[in-house]
């Protein structure tokens, strides 16, 4: 017994020892760290600060390098454009205090604010500009979204740039003054003010770049300016978490009500959503299966992504999906609203449109795919209408069964969603069987992208907002026309409404644009299934927060808290 | 004992070497490349490729790969944090994750030689059952399990400690996910500690001890424990490396922005430098530790000492055994 007391007396004495050893050390490294002034992860603090919830690391900060959301939406907080997106998306003067279009609608002269400055003092300049978007154009920088200058802003050289056959000086863009800034197009592009709020024509100071050490730009708060609503505090590359204040320079501060945003990454959906309820985070994404849990809830708020899921189905390949009866079969086959209602559950729309609802509006300000119906002869779920279009198929083709591969990526919505599809198509197309193979991410868009699969769960992403985005995705030999279809006359319209003759005319355009989504819904070229939406929970005291399918998926700039 | 040592550390380097050569070929084989992204057009995967190198043939690839690593350059990440030196990203991240492992491996050793030495000392008692219920539990329930049970109840229900890693408490934030992975370390030692203590108790030299009169926590900590700690460094090294893969995932639950969430992310996005990286400092670290345990082996053992091999063999004697047979330059 007594050998007991001294074990005992001494494992206790060892464990206090531990423990302060432990808090020592503790102690001393927290102080350390206030002391240095840590770079990353220091948290702006104060009540009106939103703590705000990421699922994944900023890529870059540089802004004609970023090309995912997460990063867009960091450089917004504390980038300015020409023009940004009002509550409802629409584009409106940011940078830009005004702006002229000629009358052929190919020059573009904006002017640009006096009281605009850089966080370092210097004003924003034509100049800004015109170093960014030449980088961006620039083959050195590599910039995935150079396209956004050519094919999308259609500004004049872009093209002939990018492929190495003009120097990137002779893009056209010029700063006439220290705050006049020419654009020149090669055509017409309806959209080309929505395009001002991408990212990827946001402003850099030139000098400030080029006082820095190469490939350092954007990799600490000291190495990015801001001239717009907020100022980064706190940033690493990879940091999980990260932090911005209030700029108190800013041309519009009066306006901005938050001191600061703390943003943290959280990989694991079920510990974000109890950070949230804890208290820790204002705002967080959940997943499907959490948004049934919190049906009904007011701080549940849902809204559309953008992102249209579909089935591409190669025709070059596969004979049997070569055969138009058999794709409208599949596309009668499935039932869209039970995958959203009891699948996906995120709030999700079934979707029955080539281009898919909510991005964008047209002339007249209506939503492009408001109209869900308008294809319903070619599109719905309709297992007696799949039938009769499979026995067509059937005795084109001249064989009973059928077996299809449909590849999917190997995340749990995904794989989910397949294997409804799978059970639908076999139970309304009895003789299809459909094998299901999963793949990671980058694996399953290189087979498609090399054309080796045969239906795919695929999913697409708006740049802009015009339909075109979408609809010049089927154009013969695009790099995302997967299933290799090709029809003359629906190449002849996207040519007319891109480069042709409906390119000023924004009506006939538009006309148009519908004509050509009837092709591809006529003939079944993909199969439209849902439109993503992202669900969030927002804590009560919290408004403001605006969402918006392109570009920047949530700005932060309007928001309040108390 | 000095060319025990040198051979010890050159057959070291060597691993390590190959490792990297290995890993180079199988990041060939990782499904899909740093850019299949939807939105890059096949040009512009070109151009990408060109500019990081990675269309030159895998062998010109892998000189020029170790030429820079040599210098201390591990190359620029492509996804995760475009074009950052991986240097960069690890080296704020390294520190944190080893601070975190530090505190596992201190506590679950402390812990469960305490648990160990207790159910030897109350062997077959309802105390030994508790000890033993704890250690299969631990070594049983995967350790994100853990993680997220205690997240729930100590984070989440009484608030002590937060959920999420912060830069402004990075020592109690740090205490979950150490928990989390202390737990199949605690549990392994007390299972080893109890048997080997159960052991040495039983033993003559024990008997002659308390024949001479030594009593108490002498005859305990000085006769008994010492003799039972020296295989329990065998199982300690094993286990240290098996709480750097737990926390691949427990760095993800907690976002602790360490070196193990970093690498779960680039597998998944292909981001080939920071995997061949993590991988290459992973495979240091689990050498390193084996090379220590085989040199104290030197040292405690002198019969490996004198003829460099014999005695206990070593790790890398262990895994000769298991690949060849036993024959080979090994005695017994």
């Amino acid at each position: 017994m007594n050998l007991w007391k001294r074990m005992g007396a001494a494992a206790l004495a060892g464990a206090l020892a531990l423990s302060l050893v432990a808090c020592g050390g503790g102690n001393t490294s927290s102080a350390g760290s206030t002391a240095g002034g840590s770079s990353t992860g220091g948290e702006a603090t104060g009540s009106n600060v939103l703590n705000v919830m990421v699922e994944v690391e900023v890529a870059s900060l540089d802004p004609q390098l970023a090309t995912d959301g997460t990063s867009f939406e960091v450089i917004a907080d504390f980038t300015d454009g020409l023009m940004q997106m009002d509550a409802e998306g629409q584009a409106v003067e940011a940078l830009a205090e005004s702006y002229e279009v000629s009358e052929d609608g190919c020059t573009y002269t904006f002017h640009i604010r006096e009281d605009a400055n850089w966080s370092n003092g210097d004003p924003v300049t034509a100049n800004d500009f015109v170093f960014a978007w030449q980088r961006a154009a620039d083959p050195a920088t590599a910039s995935e979204y150079s396209y956004m200058m050519s094919d999308i802003g259609q500004i004049k050289n872009a093209a002939e740039i990018i492929a190495g056959e003009k120097d990137k000086s002779e893009l056209g863009v010029t700063a006439v003054d220290e705050k006049t800034l020419k654009v020149e197009l090669n055509v017409p592009v309806p959209y080309f003010l929505s395009l001002m709020y991408f990212p990827t024509f946001y402003p850099v100071n030139q000098a400030f770049y080029e006082s820095l050490a190469e490939g350092t730009f954007g990799t600490s708060p000291e190495t990015v300016l801001s001239n717009g609503a907020f100022i980064l505090e706190s940033y690493e590359p990879a940091a999980l978490s990260f932090s911005l204040v209030k700029n108190p320079d800013y041309y519009n501060a009066d306006s901005i009500q938050l001191d600061g945003l703390n943003y943290q990454v959280v990989k694991d959906s079920q510990q974000a959503f109890m950070s949230y309820q804890n208290g820790d985070l204002d705002i967080v994404k959940l997943s499907g299966d959490q948004v049934d849990q919190v049906q009904g809830d007011p701080e549940l708020s849902v809204h559309g992504a953008g992102y249209l899921w579909y089935l591409t189905l190669n025709q070059a390949e596969v004979p049997a999906l070569a055969n138009q009866n058999m794709r409208l079969a599949l596309t009668h086959a499935i039932d869209r609203v039970s995958i959203v209602e009891d699948v996906v559950k995120d709030g999700s729309l079934a979707t029955y449109t080539a281009v898919p609802p909510q991005f964008a509006t047209g002339p007249d300000g209506s939503d492009f795919s408001a109209d869900q119906e308008m294809f319903k002869d070619v599109c719905s779920d309709d297992p007696a209408k799949a039938a009769e279009y499979f026995e067509a198929a059937k005795e084109e083709l001249g064989q009973d069964t059928f077996t299809f591969e449909l590849l999917v990526e190997d995340t749990t919505e995904s794989q989910n969603v397949a294997a409804v599809i799978q059970e639908q198509i076999q139970t309304n197309l009895p003789g299809v069987t459909v094998n299901i193979t999963v793949e990671p991410k980058k694996q399953r868009v290189e087979d498609i992208q090399e054309g080796n699969y045969e239906v795919c769960l695929t999913r697409w992403g708006p740049d802009y907002a015009d339909p075109m985005t979408y609809l010049n995705m089927w154009i013969t030999d695009n790099n995302n026309n997967y299933g290799k279809w090709s029809n003359p006359e629906y190449d002849q319209i996207i040519a007319d409404c891109t480069t042709g003759q409906y390119v000023g005319d924004a009506e006939a355009r538009w006309a148009a644009l519908y004509d050509a989504e009837k092709i591809i819904m006529d003939e079944a070229v993909i199969v439209p299934v849902y439109t993503k939406a992202d669900a969030n929970m927002i804590k009560s005291n919290v408004s403001g927060i605006e969402f918006h399918p392109v570009a920047l998926n949530r700005v932060f700039k309007n928001a309040t808290k108390g | 004992m000095k060319n025990y040592i040198l051979k010890r550390v050159l057959i070291s380097v060597f691993t390590l070497l190959v490792i990297t050569l290995v890993l180079f070929c199988l990041l060939q084989l990782m499904p899909g490349s740093p850019f299949n992204d939807e939105k890059l057009t096949d040009d512009q995967r070109t151009v990408l490729y060109e500019k990081y190198g990675l269309d030159d043939p895998v062998p010109v690839q892998f000189v020029r790969y170790v030429g820079n690593m040599l210098k201390g350059d591990f190359g620029v990440s492509y996804n995760i944090s475009k074009n950052t030196p991986i240097s960069q990203l690890i080296q704020s991240r390294l520190p944190i994750s080893i601070k975190v492992g530090g505190m596992a491996v201190t506590l679950g050793a402390v812990v469960g030689l305490l648990l160990g030495v207790i159910a030897a000392l109350n062997h077959n008692t309802i105390i030994d059952s508790i000890c033993t219920a704890i250690s299969v539990l631990g070594v049983s329930v995967p350790s994100y399990v853990f993680a997220l049970g205690l997240s729930y109840l100590l984070g989440f229900r009484f608030k002590i400690f937060p959920m999420l890693y912060t830069a402004n408490e990075p020592f109690m934030s740090s205490v979950l996910p150490s928990i989390a992975l202390s737990m199949f370390t605690m549990a392994s030692i007390a299972r080893f500690t109890r048997n080997e203590m159960l052991e040495v108790l039983g033993s003559e030299f024990m008997l002659l001890a308390e024949s001479k009169g030594v009593t108490g926590a002498p005859l305990i900590l000085r006769h008994a424990l010492r003799n039972a700690l020296i295989p329990i460094i065998t199982v300690l090294a094993p286990l240290i490396v098996d709480l750097m893969t737990g926390s691949l995932v427990v760095e993800k639950i907690f976002s602790i922005p360490g070196v193990g969430s970093l690498l779960v992310t680039a597998i998944q996005s292909n981001d080939y430098n920071v995997v061949i990286a993590l991988s290459f400092i992973y495979s240091a670290m689990y050498i390193g530790i084996m090379l220590v345990v085989d040199i104290l082996y030197g040292i405690i053992d002198p019969r490996i000492r004198v003829t460099g091999e014999g005695g206990r063999p070593g790790f890398f004697a262990r895994w000769r055994m298991v690949l060849f047979g036993k024959k080979k330059g090994v005695k017994a």
